[in-house]
């Protein structure tokens, strides 16, 4: 043995005395570069738990979760991410659509305890499980100016304000197949907007028919839950536009213009052949009373269940509101009574001209058809409640636009004045500028309290149709000339405290004077239960505003049903057509002796 | 670069000469005479250097194809050779006795392709997939997710659809 050996040993001692080479995760942590993808963090108040992330990820490491309270346009659900399988690609932030998901730069994280379940230490939801990392500046955004999104629509072609206030021609040109490719193509198929459509179109669906330009399962998807697309396709107040998940950060899918480029790429008369099942007859007869949306749809659907339908319309055409409420250049003709032939060829028997309770009789309805669908809408104008109302120069919107449709002269005169702010006011007040009237819209709130449509305002407005907001009616007096006096006073808004609208009050003494050709009242309409007459009504209770049903419109006497306006609060075509296809699937139970129908829509 | 390949041809059968860059080419040629050419091309025209082998899988023409690329320290240029083997039975020369090194590629080849190489050293040793009992990874027709699947245990997804969710919350009834 020499010395050497002796000493060596020693000669570890002198590294005693350096810095460590060991770096000490748990106390000195190394933080992770700027933007290091580490892991997630979620707001989640932005979040709307469209699911995209989920989707996306490549590796099913995102699962969607309950967590919150589900409204319109959020599903309630927040991504949990499972870190033994997520791959930190970060593709999961790119796409996210409300810009919730983000990843911050921490890295490591260390948790007591091995007999825990991986589900605990190895999964988490960002932003609701509380982490050390979650408001950390650095980290993961997606750049600006780099999206897997594409957030712009492809421009719709219309008229322009001059040339469509000459006619009624449709003033919205739809797409060619270039252009509707190109705008499906923008669909993420979150289903968002499946849930929020009171229908419940399968909208990514038919979208995706689109993309692979399959014109024929389209029409296939539509007809499932709407029979009336080639309206809808126009005119539907499309709430799915309003919660798509790219509206959050750019513009909303062309819905309503992508199912209109399907039904006007489909020949009318192929309909039928895409309507593969067979048809059992059931040897029942079910009566429907209305041609509206909801009356259709209950027709469609009850056709397509086997059971003999007889419809009964009190005007010279079927279509309801549909053809005497929505002028022409908004939804043409043609396109209407495509939809309605096709349900007619299908073997429907329409009554027209024959009012119930006045031509045939409710009790003999009831006596002759197994169950009734009753769909007739509001049709009762509102009345303004002033000083003058009945003089001969005032009428309402909705028989203008009867007038008008039905190919008569609405003598409106030079300058008409329109009170409200709905749809049928917009429509009242652009028909009279069509005909080459000046009009002024006067409206109890202000602009952005309209209830109307944002495009029907906004068209309004380029078609020179004048506002007056915050303007109360007072009165009408008879003026020179056979013309009339208007007269109203400007409104303050006062606050009603949060949570409830402003209400407008009249600032006191103000008075204007406006002369006028006519006054036309589209302050919205009511119900007219005139016809609701009979023994066989009697188990029928009418509510404050509608009939009493349940959800089904089934009311208390289980062989009577409503729908459509009179029935929901929405009032809108959609939910009409909804309320067809509900009542429809509870009939058939009822007539096949089940009590409600099983399956979902 | 151009003589090289010229004074090549009239010795090897060749094809599909492409001279990607001033001092990069590729040339596709016959397996028999490859382990030659490769050769002839380091004694004689001092492509000392093996940069890398490596393989691509052409599932939907059958063939495998391995690619050698080999450098030249006095001219400064690179030429890669290419070689179409049989996919169904994948079987090529060694060149280990060239280029030790290249018995850890032929190795890894072999593991991730399948493709054999008869004597050279350790070639069927795993080099990190131990104990594995799938299909060599690397191949097209290797379906990952399914291999996993029947492989691996899984945490069981608690994932919900969030149009199904949202619609049976907002409209319980449809």
């Amino acid at each position: 043995m020499n010395l050497k050996d002796v000493l060596s040993p020693l000669y570890v001692w002198k590294r005693a005395f350096e810095k460590p080479y060991t770096i000490r995760t748990e106390k000195e942590p190394r933080p992770g570069a700027d933007r290091y993808r580490g892991f997630h963090q979620n707001d989640t108040e932005k979040c709307i738990g469209c699911g995209s992330c989920a989707e996306i990820c490549q590796n099913e490491s995102i699962d969607m979760i309950p967590v919150s309270e589900t409204k319109d346009g959020d599903s309630g659900l927040r991504p949990r991410i499972d870190y033994g399988r997520c791959c930190w690609c970060a593709l999961c932030v790119d796409i996210c659509p409300s810009s919730s998901l983000t990843m911050s730069n921490a890295y490591t994280w260390i948790e007591e305890g091995l007999d825990k379940d991986t589900r605990e230490t190895f999964c988490f939801t960002p932003g609701v499980d509380e982490k050390p990392w979650d408001n950390d500046e650095k980290g993961y955004r997606r750049p600006d100016g780099y999206d897997l999104s594409l957030l712009e629509r492809v421009e719709m072609e219309e008229l322009s304000p001059a040339e469509r206030v000459t006619s009624f021609i449709e003033m919205v040109k739809g797409f060619s197949k270039e252009q509707a490719k190109r705008e499906a193509d923008r669909c993420i198929e979150c289903g968002i907007c499946t849930a929020t459509c009171p229908g419940h179109m399968d909208i990514p669906g038919y979208i995706r028919a689109i993309r692979e330009d399959d014109i024929e399962k389209g029409i296939e998807i539509l007809y499932k839950t709407n029979p009336l697309p080639g309206v809808c396709g126009r005119i539907c107040t499309r709430r799915c536009e309003d919660v798509c998940s790219l509206s959050l950060r750019g513009e909303a899918v062309s819905i309503r213009w992508l199912k209109r480029y399907l039904t006007d790429s489909a020949e009318a008369g192929k309909y039928r052949d895409l309507l593969h099942d067979e048809v059992v007859s059931s040897g029942k007869k079910v009566a429907i009373v209305g041609t509206g949306p909801g009356g259709l749809s209950a027709a469609y659907y009850l056709l397509r269940m086997g059971h003999e339908v007889e419809i009964f319309e009190q005007n010279e055409a079927a279509g309801g509101m549909l053809r005497y409420g929505i002028p022409e250049y908004r939804l043409p003709y043609g396109s209407l009574d495509n939809d309605i032939n096709f349900i007619i060829e299908l073997g429907a028997k329409l009554h027209l001209n024959t009012k119930v309770g006045k031509d045939i009789s409710f009790d003999k309805l009831y006596k002759e058809f197994d169950a009734i669908f009753t769909s007739v809408g509001l049709t009762d104008s509102y009345k303004i409640g002033i000083e003058g109302e009945e003089l001969p120069g005032v009428t309402t919107g909705l028989t203008v636009l009867k007038a008008v449709t039905m190919g008569q002269d609405p003598k409106l005169g030079d300058h008409i004045v329109v009170i409200g702010g709905g749809n049928v006011a917009m429509d009242a007040a652009r028909t009279a500028r069509h005909l080459g009237v000046d009009v002024t819209v006067v409206y109890r709130r202000r602009l952005e309290d309209m209830p109307a449509d944002s495009d029907e305002i906004k068209e309004a407005i380029e078609e020179n149709v004048e506002f007056i907001t915050q303007g109360i009616p007072l009165k009408i007096e008879e003026g020179a000339n056979g013309k009339l006096n208007f007269i109203w006073g400007k409104a303050e808004m006062v606050d009603n405290g949060s949570g409830k609208r402003p209400s407008p009050v009249l600032i006191e003494g103000s008075r204007e004077v406006m002369e006028v050709t006519k006054v036309i009242a589209a302050i919205g309409q009511g119900a007219n239960y005139g016809w609701l007459e009979g023994e066989t009504t009697k188990q029928v209770k009418l509510g404050k505003r509608n009939i009493e049903a349940d959800r089904w419109g089934k009311t208390d006497d289980p062989k009577i049903y409503v729908g459509g306006d009179m029935f929901n609060k929405t009032a809108d075509a959609i939910s009409a057509i909804a309320d067809g296809h509900r009542s429809a699937r509870a009939i058939d139970s009822y007539l096949a002796g089940e009590e409600y129908p099983k399956d979902r829509f | 670069m151009k003589t090289i390949y010229e004074d090549l041809n009239k010795r090897f059968t060749m094809s599909g000469y492409k001279q990607q860059r001033d001092d990069l080419a590729f040339v596709t040629v016959d397996k028999d005479q490859l382990v030659n050419a490769i050769t002839y091309l380091k004694d004689y025209h001092k492509f000392t250097h093996l940069a890398f082998v490596t393989a691509v899988d052409w599932l939907e023409e059958n063939e495998f194809q391995i690619t050698y690329l080999l450098h030249n320290y006095e001219l400064k240029v690179d030429l890669g050779l290419k070689v179409r083997l049989d996919r169904d039975n994948p079987t090529m020369d060694t060149i280990h006795h060239l280029w030790k090194q290249a018995r850890v590629y032929q190795r890894e080849l072999h593991e991730m392709f399948g493709i054999d190489f008869p004597g050279s050293p350790g070639v069927n040793d795993p080099m990190i997939l131990e104990s594995w009992e799938g299909p060599p990874p690397m191949r097209r027709d290797f379906d990952t997710k399914k291999y996993s699947e029947e492989t691996y245990d899984h945490r069981e997804r608690q994932h919900i659809e969030p149009e199904d969710h949202l619609r049976k919350q907002l409209y319980p009834e449809d």
